[in-house]
């Protein structure tokens, strides 16, 4: 289930009412969007190792205090990625030539879904995960912290993610742009799931940033 | 070369998989497979020979990535690994035919990612040639997951000469990863006329039972299916399988004899697989393909297909009277064709016509773009209309799908420059009934013409049933004959020819008053006579009215289901009658259509630019001071962007052309190099053009000489950029090292999601805009300083 408030903090109402089209809009493009689009996933497990600065997982090696960081204690991690698809990018496009109010809704629900996918790809994870007695970190991506996205290639590569038609641009963008790749921690600790993204963030003032 | 002499004879067998035999052999993941062709070509070398052995007919080579693209950074160039794969293969054939394999560029093509599509085709020429020069017997495209990369293959393939396969890889509900369908995929595939087309990959062939009676239904080519060993599941950090040899052949057998003619295998077959299939299917005569006798035209998306119920072809993208489409091909406003666009497909047509040919304009490369722009934005298929054959292949060529072509005529020269196009590019083309004597004034004159072309089309290879004829409306103002002749001819065209038909129904009114009366007749008698598909308005009530009446009337909307969506949910939704609201109310309240009502009305009262200031820009001001301190948010700033726009249309269009020609500040958009997420910038566009400006917008992913030329070239004094990522603001950064170099006196603004007034500064922009208001007040401020008007 897509998380309402979520979209609607995107387009900066801020806990604030959103008034009745808005909210109209809204239902109307996630009805659209979920309609349209196939979410694809793809995830591999490998061993972690840790070397200073610089975590190592399927081969790769990632230099990224803030990655090491937040996987810190995991003997395994999972490379993921998933993807609204290119129907999602059409859509937004379209909204964008033919009305602009329409189109940040439009952009804000997709964003709101990409993340709702990957928490219902996750869990199918997490439940394999479970049978072996371990728990999952939240996702950590490219561009986190001092996690370059320059790794974006690598992690392509790894996972073979054409498969889901996952790709990324000369400059290490993801296309299609409704897309997450990540690595995700795999523990013995319980407790780990519930840390906020944000608080682990450090762009304080990121308009999205969740008090 | 008897491979396409064997086709069709019997059954032939492609080899299984490569990549599952060299991850046994000791592949690591993220390892170019390819380099094995150079590192541990005895391991390849042996593959290949216990697929002959086990019977293949065709050997694949180990070139599924041996492109320019992804072997970039390995120290190998494509030729040398193709050469080497190639030459193993060769050696170890004893026979067999060997397959430049040829698999996708990992990229994604525009507008979707970044890679241009003629890039790609020369990605793909390079790979296809080296693959023939080393001696490769045929070249097989495969695992393409996008119809337009596919379709940049198969070009590259064909300049080679040698026999093209291709096969694309869909989903279990037989969608490619880009969204299109089985039918779209086959008409563009037999369009290009390649040789043999299938699927492959994905998943096994209980699967693909589903999907191949889809495929042998719409396909008139002999299909491949090259499956997986059933579904992949990881088992201790290794890939493995769910179907073994013995259950894969057995449904190998069934698809054979539903019509399947070239098998084999992908991933994780091995062999083995091979061998249990040759065994069990050899014998297997091969089932006739038949001709499908369809005739077929789509997009990247869908196919549409003519005959079964007449098909609607929007008219709106023409400029043949309509000025305001002429005056936004003058601006080269793109933004207008793509809203004519989307309307339309609203609206309910099935394909749209694309016509940008006005004396001024250079249609060789105003058309291709315009037929992209529009795929961008619309997923129905288009018609490529132009008398420029050189336009028209251009776009033909960048067209991702079949096109319907907008026309061919009876004169020897439309018919040497058109056919081979249709030939080599796919298509269906309109054939219009006249020749070099002009157009016959009887129906028996006009089915001769007909006759000749379809003759001639067969001589260029093109069968009928790429053929539709349209047999001229002219105006019943002229000659009350006209009306009958159009329809007798048409009668002759469909029965004796067996060909299907079209009209421009719309030129029978010409030069009478309330045109849509005779319009709608006139287009019901010609679906009465069996008109197959019409060039239409779709915005015309009474021509959508005449189409679903007549389809539920003759049997063509099935329990009339077409005709009660339609109309019962009209009555559901009473629009509130517009007028109501005061202009300054409808914009506020952000409603368009009210502030279109209330602007028409104040302009019987009032001068046009009075209303802009009195009204208008108030209203935008107050809407834009309650966004700034947080009452309305950005969704309801731009429903009353979007409402004054609507205004702004409905006063422009009541002055003069040349009052709108009167001068407003020009300001460039650009999403810097690199960034391909735009819509900040397009929010900036939208409100910026409120407040009166000229916004050239140059896009997403904009190189820094690309925002200079243009700055140069209509002397533009404010700039403005956004860049979303860190990666990509060192190419504002260059964008504006640039600027300064070149256009010292031109003003930058700079905006997006990882920028700050500090960051903004220290890469050397003159302003930082938090958001889409603030880059009104600067250009406000720039342009009052500059003595200018806003």
């Amino acid at each position: 289930m897509t998380d309402r408030n979520e979209i609607l903090r995107y387009l900066g109402f801020r806990g604030k009412p959103a008034d009745e089209r808005t909210l109209q809009t809204m239902e109307s493009c996630l009805a659209e969007l979920e309609q349209a689009v196939t979410p694809r996933s793809i995830h591999r497990g490998f061993p972690v190792a840790f070397s200073g600065g610089a975590v190592t997982v399927g081969g790769l090696r990632i230099e990224s205090v803030d990655l090491a960081r937040h996987i810190s204690g995991c003997g395994e991690a999972v490379l993921f990625a998933a993807t609204l698809g290119a129907r999602a990018d059409f859509l937004l496009e379209r909204a964008a030539k033919a009305d602009m109010s329409r189109a940040v809704v439009m952009q804000a629900c997709a964003a709101a879904l990409t993340e709702s996918v990957c928490d219902e790809f996750q869990r199918k994870i997490a439940r394999e995960a479970a049978k072996r007695g371990l728990y999952l970190r939240p996702r950590y991506s490219p561009g986190y912290g001092d996690f370059s996205i320059r790794y974006q290639r690598d992690l392509l590569n790894i996972l073979d993610c054409r498969k889901i038609g996952l790709s990324m641009t000369e400059d290490f963008m993801l296309v299609p742009t409704k897309s997450v790749t990540a690595v995700i921690g795999l523990t013995k600790e319980k407790t780990s799931c519930h840390i906020a993204k944000c608080m682990e963030c450090r762009s304080l003032d990121c308009p999205f940033r969740k008090e | 070369m008897g491979i396409l002499e064997d086709l069709g004879k019997r059954l032939l067998f492609f080899d299984g998989g490569m990549g599952t035999l060299l991850q046994e052999n000791g592949l690591p993941p993220g390892e170019l497979p390819e380099l094995w062709n150079l590192t541990r070509p005895k391991v390849i070398f042996d593959i290949h020979s216990q697929y002959r052995k086990a019977g293949a007919d065709i050997l694949k080579t180990n070139t599924f990535g041996a492109n320019a693209i992804k072997l970039r950074g390995s120290g190998h160039s494509p030729e040398e690994i193709i050469s080497a794969a190639v030459g193993i293969a060769k050696k170890a054939a004893g026979g067999a035919l060997v397959a430049m394999d040829i698999g996708p560029t990992g990229k994604l093509l525009k507008p979707l990612g970044d890679l241009a599509f003629e890039d790609a085709v020369a990605v793909f020429s390079e790979a296809a040639q080296a693959g023939k020069k080393a001696g490769a017997d045929l070249i097989l495209i495969e695992t393409m997951s996008d119809t337009y990369e596919c379709k940049a293959a198969v070009l590259a393939a064909k300049q080679t000469g040698l026999p093209v396969f291709a096969t694309v890889v869909a989903d279990e509900e037989g969608k490619l990863l880009t969204g299109g369908d089985l039918p779209a995929a086959v008409a563009l595939l037999e369009g290009l006329q390649v040789d043999a087309l299938g699927l492959n990959c994905g998943f096994g062939p209980e699967q693909m039972k589903r999907l191949v009676p889809r495929l042998l239904e719409c396909c008139s080519f002999p299909v491949i299916l090259n499956p997986n060993a059933g579904l992949p599941r990881s088992e201790e950090g290794k890939t493995v399988f769910d179907v073994g040899p013995e259950k894969f052949s057995a449904a190998m057998e069934e698809l054979a004899r539903d019509g399947v003619w070239i098998l084999g295998g992908c991933c994780g077959t091995t062999p083995d697989y091979i061998a249990a299939l040759v065994k069990r299917c050899a014998k297997i005569p091969p089932k006739p393909i038949g001709r499908k006798n369809r005739t077929v035209v789509s997009s990247f998306a869908k196919a549409v297909v003519f005959g079964e119920k007449p098909v609607l072809i929007g008219e709106r993208i023409n400029p043949t009277g309509k000025p305001k489409l002429k005056q936004a091909l003058r601006d080269n406003d793109m933004d207008y064709l793509l809203r004519e666009g989307i309307a339309q497909q609203q609206k309910g047509a099935h394909i749209l016509d694309v016509n940008v040919g006005l004396p001024e304009i250079d249609e060789r490369t105003l058309l291709p773009h315009a037929v992209s722009e529009i795929q961008s934005v619309v997923d129905l298929p288009l018609q490529i209309d132009t008398s420029d054959p050189t336009a028209m292949e251009a776009s033909m060529r960048i067209y991702n799908g079949k096109p319907l072509i907008n026309s061919v005529n009876g004169k020897k020269e439309s018919m040497e420059a058109v056919f081979p196009l249709v030939k080599k590019y796919g298509g269906v083309v309109i054939a219009l009934t006249l020749d070099e004597n002009g157009i016959p004034e009887t129906a028996e004159g006009r089915y001769k013409i007909a006759e000749r072309i379809v003759k001639t089309a067969a001589q260029y290879g093109i069968p009928r049933t790429d053929i539709i004829v349209d047999t001229l409306v002219m105006t019943i103002s002229a000659g009350q004959e006209n009306a009958a002749v159009t329809l007798e001819a048409l009668r002759m065209v469909r029965e004796r020819l067996g060909v299907l038909t079209s009209l421009g129904v719309s030129n029978i009114s010409f030069g009478l008053p309330h045109r849509e009366h005779i319009n709608a007749a006139f287009f019901l008698m010609a679906l009465q006579n069996g008109l197959d598909a019409a060039i239409v308005n779709p915005g015309s009530e009474e021509m959508m009215d005449t189409y679903f009446a007549y389809c539920a009337l003759s049997g063509k909307d099935e329990k009339c289901m077409a005709y009660i969506d339609r109309y019962s949910a009209q009555k559901a939704a009473p629009a509130p009658a517009p007028g109501e609201l005061s202009l300054s109310g409808a914009v506020t309240g952000g409603l368009k259509e009210s502030a279109r009502a209330a602007a028409h009305s104040l302009l019987k009262t009032q001068e046009p630019l009075d209303i802009i200031n009195s009204e208008l820009i108030p209203a935008l001001d107050r809407v834009g001071r309650d966004f700034e301190k947080g009452v309305l948010f950005l969704p309801q700033l731009l429903m009353s962007a979007e409402a004054a726009k609507a205004a702004f249309e409905e006063i422009r269009a009541s002055m003069g052309r040349e009052a709108n020609r009167s001068k407003k500040e020009k300001i460039i958009l650009a999403t810097v190099k690199g960034d391909i997420h735009d819509i900040g910038k397009n929010i900036v566009k939208v409100l910026l053009e409120n407040y009166g400006y000229d916004v050239i917008d140059l896009g997403k992913d904009v190189p820094p000489e690309t925002v200079v030329d243009a700055a140069e070239k209509d002397g533009v004094k404010l700039v403005g950029l956004s860049a979303l990522m860190t990666t990509t603001v060192a190419n504002m950064a260059d964008t504006i090292r640039l600027l300064r170099e070149k256009i010292p006196a031109c003003r930058v603004m700079v905006g997006g999601a990882v920028l700050t007034p500090e960051y903004a500064k220290q890469i050397g922009a003159d302003f930082y805009a938090k958001d889409a208001m603030a880059s009104v007040h600067y250009a406000q401020e720039l342009f009052a300083n500059a003595g200018g008007q806003a």
